[in-house]
């Protein structure tokens, strides 16, 4: 309850102020939110799995976050930030639909 | 990893389509991770294995966390992601504005243009129109200045303004040696010869190389004959371009021919005819053919060609 709470002041946090990104960081928040995405659901399925730690999801989110902003940074340097960007979702949406099927067997019991 | 996920783990319905088949078993110590899919992979391992290592930890005694903390610590990460995802979509919303701004001045700017490349056409095409119209025009007054080069061309022929060549009359008019005053030939003998012989059909005549034009005049001034103004001696040429089977023959059926033969015999002077088959008249002074009170009736459509004075 406590995290839904969480999630609508950020949202609403994040309308209001609506905080302009820096020019250089535009390109890497898509994919940052998509990993962010990544490591809540990850967060959610071990907290119905009954085996959530705090400090794992906050590493995992901050690490997740971080890796993937820096893989397609890398990427542009190369010349390759398209490809890359594209499989960091393929993977991140792998993982994130898995991670919503286990969520959904523990809810529907399905 | 090896270890099962748990039962909604989707290791079970994976494995047996795997390639790691009956018949291919690989040696029981390399890691299985090796051996998956990298598909398979991805989705065995989409939870975290930290919190799995966590739990196995706790489990095994470790300290536990306070009760209220890890919900506090995750709604703030929680929270972080909310305004992550908030930013991200007023971003991409605001990019999408600009965008599509940016793309309707250019097609703004795209018909702006169009319209210029319309107008532009249309003046192409009323040019051309025009050039076409001009055109015309230029071939008009191309054929007229042709036609009226062709008219100025037989009027100055018969004008006298020049030279001239053709089959032709000469008539040499020779004084009596020693002539006293009634046997020289006069201005009046000379005219009327010459207007005999512009009635018989001549078509230019000179006196003495001068040629006779619609403004000359024959006439005595003191002892000299003067024709256009330049006085001539005996004995006088009188040149008649015209067709040589008629003209000698018709000079003696004009009166002013007749008269003109008259006078040779009253007063004594003689004059030989010969038919010339090449005569050249020269051109009157152009000095002749400048009017300077007269001017063209405008009334008159065909005043252009008027001079016609003969």
């Amino acid at each position: 309850m406590i995290a839904a709470l969480g999630l609508l002041i950020g949202v609403v946090l994040g309308l209001v102020l609506s905080p302009d990104v820096p020019l250089g960081l535009e390109p890497y928040l898509p994919i940052a939110v998509v990993a962010a995405l990544d490591a809540v659901f990850g967060g959610l399925r071990a907290y119905l799995d009954g085996i959530f730690d705090d400090k794992v999801f906050v590493v995992s989110f901050l690490s997740n976050v971080v890796i993937a902003a820096a893989i397609v940074y890398l990427g542009d340097r190369l010349g390759v930030g398209g490809q890359l960007s594209t499989g960091v979702i393929v993977v991140l949406g792998i993982r994130i639909f898995s991670n919503v099927a286990a969520i959904r067997r523990h809810l529907f019991h399905a | 990893m090896a270890e099962p996920t748990g039962p909604t783990g989707p290791t079970g319905p994976t494995r047996p389509t795997g390639p790691t088949g009956p018949g291919r078993r690989p040696p029981a110590d390399v890691p299985e991770q090796v051996r998956l899919p990298l598909l398979t992979l991805i989705t065995q391992q989409s939870l975290d294995e930290d919190y799995r290592t966590a739990a196995a930890r706790r489990a095994a005694g470790a300290p536990l966390p306070p009760r209220d903390r890890p919900r506090r610590t995750a709604a703030v990460v929680i929270g972080v992601f909310g305004l992550l995802a908030a930013t991200a979509f007023v971003q991409t919303s605001r990019n999408a504005d600009a965008a599509s701004a940016s793309r309707e001045t250019l097609i703004a700017q795209i018909e702006n243009r169009r319209g210029v490349l319309a107008r532009q056409t249309d003046r192409v095409a009323r040019l051309n129109d025009r050039n076409t119209a001009l055109e015309r025009s230029v071939t008009d007054l191309t054929g007229q200045t042709l036609e009226a080069d062709g008219v100025r061309e037989t009027l100055a022929t018969g004008t006298g303004f020049v030279a001239v060549e053709g089959e032709g009359l000469r008539v040499t008019v020779t004084e009596p040696e020693n002539a006293d005053e009634n046997q020289q030939v006069k201005d009046e003998d000379l005219a009327l010869l010459v207007n005999g012989l512009w009635e018989a059909g001549a078509e230019a005549v000179a006196v003495n190389g001068r040629r006779l034009t619609a403004r000359s005049a024959i006439r005595t001034s003191g002892l000299a004959i003067k024709v256009n103004g330049v006085g001539i001696a005996a004995p006088y040429t009188v040149e008649a371009v015209g067709d040589t089977r008629v003209l000698a023959a018709r000079l003696f059926e004009t009166t002013s021919g007749l008269l003109f033969a008259d006078n040779a015999t009253t007063y004594g002077f003689s004059y030989d005819l010969d038919n010339v088959d090449a005569l050249e008249l020269p051109a009157a002074p152009p000095g002749l053919a400048v009017l300077r009170t007269a001017v063209t009736s405008s009334d008159d459509p065909r005043a252009e060609r008027g001079g016609d004075g003969r």
